[in-house]
């Protein structure tokens, strides 16, 4: 209406059907390929997963014997199990996230509430992202030379070094997690007299329980199946021991130990410990997720 | 179920005196001013929002704050309860006086502040949490209560609303499945369940629709014989059906302030007049 006013001799513009016609068939086009490209990504993506599920059950379900859960590791040719590295990888997997979620949860919370434009803040973030993509073996080395050498291998050390893959990915979620939470969602809880991290604990954090949980369970799900870091630092132990200063079983160790073995009945065993990561992983984030429905 | 409301209300409306009204006032008090404000400059960063305004909130009065967007009437409520606290670069000068002290000046306990002047904002903000503990969460910042008597205050504050009727048998169910409006009057029952002697409403049914709004104007109407109320609001009626006073600002200046209906009918200055009438804003 303004444009017609402001430019009264300007002719009014005409609109060509067939021209419309040809870009819309030409957008409809478009979006069919692009469309067809995404389904094929997706199914590339679902078939390789269900290939290794798939593997792991066919592989794997022939060994799943009791002896599994009753016997220590054997040497090659006498009827083994996986008892220690089972219950290793446990303690390890525990200690990792008992001291990696509240670490990690602090920082993202000081980072989204207290940090989040402040020099140190933005050089906090920097570091944890970094943390977050290096190389496993590195964080391996790291505690080795902190806690190992001169002491001895033992399943703190090892739980340790999960601990701190665990930081970085609790951080991030709950960073991101927490700054998802309106503006509004605080002010109202600031508003009533609540001081800052009373609004914090008891309303940001039931708001972000959801997405927190998720974050911690997706780095437990990640520390369970690491090996490298365990190398330098639990070693690995084909006896009983759940004494944290000793070195201690775990089931990744197990399988790095015994995939590349000739004997049958080890190999056998390494695709056993491999399907009871995965699905012991897989059936933790069902658990979870229902449990953690969202709600309302 | 409209008839059934119907029905409830007055009875739980005449159970109210037993669980225990506010505390009652001296009656000198009545009548004067809540809230002095004396040469009150506001700042975010260094531009100045609010520039040397001066006003008096009456106790137990409706102050109704209108002008056009970015005219600094929410800002003035934000300083009434110090929440500019939250964001650094954001200051206050001047004088807010209230029961004889200077409630910007530093060293008040903002969140004692904030439970004397409570907040409720333009959008419903429901706390993830049950019916029962968003009205308990206030309460239990400031007072230690029995389960009995957090009870009480619960149906207590539930009742000013007419909320109790509606949401008596779900208590324990969140909050977050009660409808726009419903949620609108549980933030501010929330705020009366601490016992302010201010509430601050910024804009508080622009996000509903006309049947809560309805509800949540007859709701202050009622508090106004307990509360001081300051309310900003961009609908004209609003104001009118709401507010005894109302204030006009423009462009972070308080414009002219004076009896509702005056306001409307005969203001003194002209940008009054334009606004009110339509012709800009």
């Amino acid at each position: 209406m303004s444009a017609t006013t402001a430019t009264p001799t300007l002719a009014r513009p005409t609109r060509d059907a067939a021209v419309a016609t040809a870009l819309s068939r030409r957008r409809k086009a478009r979006s069919l390929v692009v469309k067809a490209l995404c389904i094929a990504a997706t199914l590339i993506g679902l078939a390789l997963l269900a290939s290794i599920l798939f593997t792991l059950l066919r592989l794997g379900i022939g060994g799943l014997k009791l002896t599994v859960f009753t016997h220590m590791t054997k040497p090659a040719g006498e009827a083994g199990g996986l008892l220690n590295p089972i219950v290793g990888s446990l303690i390890q997997t525990g200690i990792g996230a008992a001291i990696g979620t509240p670490v990690g949860i602090m920082v993202g919370t000081y980072l989204a509430e207290y940090a989040a434009k402040s020099a140190l803040g933005n050089a906090v973030r920097f570091v944890s992202d970094v943390l977050l993509s290096a190389p496993s073996i590195l964080i391996g080395l790291f505690i080795y030379q902190l806690f190992v050498n001169g002491r001895g291998y033992s399943g703190i050390a090892g739980g340790l070094s999960l601990a701190v893959i665990v930081i970085p990915i609790v951080v991030r979620t709950t960073e991101d997690m927490l700054r998802l939470i309106p503006i509004s969602l605080r002010e109202a809880a600031v508003a009533l007299g609540a001081p800052k991290w009373k609004a914090i604990v008891l309303i940001c954090y039931r708001a972000a329980l959801d997405g927190i949980a998720t974050g911690v369970l997706l780095a437990i799900a990640r520390v369970a199946g690491e090996t490298a870091p365990l190398l330098f630092t639990s070693l690995g132990n084909d006896n009983w021991s759940i004494d944290l200063t000793k070195p201690m079983a775990s089931l990744p160790l197990a399988i790095y130990k015994y995939a590349g073995s000739p004997a049958d009945d080890w190999v056998q065993l390494a695709w056993v410990g491999a399907m009871l990561i995965t699905f012991g992983v897989l059936a933790l984030n069902i658990v979870a997720r229902v449990v953690l429905r969202p709600r309302g | 179920m409209g008839m059934t409301m119907g029905d409830t209300q007055p009875q739980q409306t005449t159970a109210t005196p037993q669980i225990g009204p506010i505390e009652a006032r001296s009656d000198e008090a009545l009548n004067t001013a809540r809230i002095a404000i004396r040469n009150l400059d506001f700042f975010y960063g260094s531009n100045r929002a609010l520039k040397a305004i001066t006003l008096d909130l009456p106790d137990k009065q409706v102050t109704g704050m209108i002008g056009p967007s970015g005219c600094g009437k929410s800002t003035l409520l934000r300083v009434l309860n110090r929440m500019y606290d939250l964001y650094p670069g954001q200051r206050a000068t001047g004088e807010v006086m209230m029961d004889g002290e200077n409630i910007i000046a530093p060293g008040i306990d903002v969140n004692q502040l904030r439970s004397r002047v409570g907040m409720v904002f333009q959008k419903p903000t429901p706390f993830p949490m049950s019916i029962y503990d968003n009205i308990a969460f206030g309460v239990k910042l400031h007072e230690r209560l029995s389960k009995a008597a957090m009870d009480e205050r619960v149906e207590w504050s539930l009742t000013r609303a007419a909320l109790w009727g509606e949401v008596k048998d779900r208590l324990p169910s969140s909050a977050m499945g009660l409808s726009g409006g419903q949620q609108q009057r549980l933030c501010i029952e929330r705020t009366i369940a601490t016992r302010p002697d201010v509430i601050l409403l910024d804009e508080p049914t622009s996000a509903l629709d006309p049947i809560s709004t309805l509800k949540i104007e007859e709701l202050i109407d009622e508090l106004k014989h307990e509360f001081t109320i300051a309310i900003v609001t961009h609908n004209m009626q609003q104001a009118a059906r709401c507010a005894d006073q109302v204030a006009f600002f423009f462009i972070g200046e308080l414009v002219e302030v004076g009896p509702a209906l005056q306001m409307f009918t005969s203001p003194r200055q002209q940008r009054t007049q334009e606004y009110i009438t339509g012709r800009f804003g």
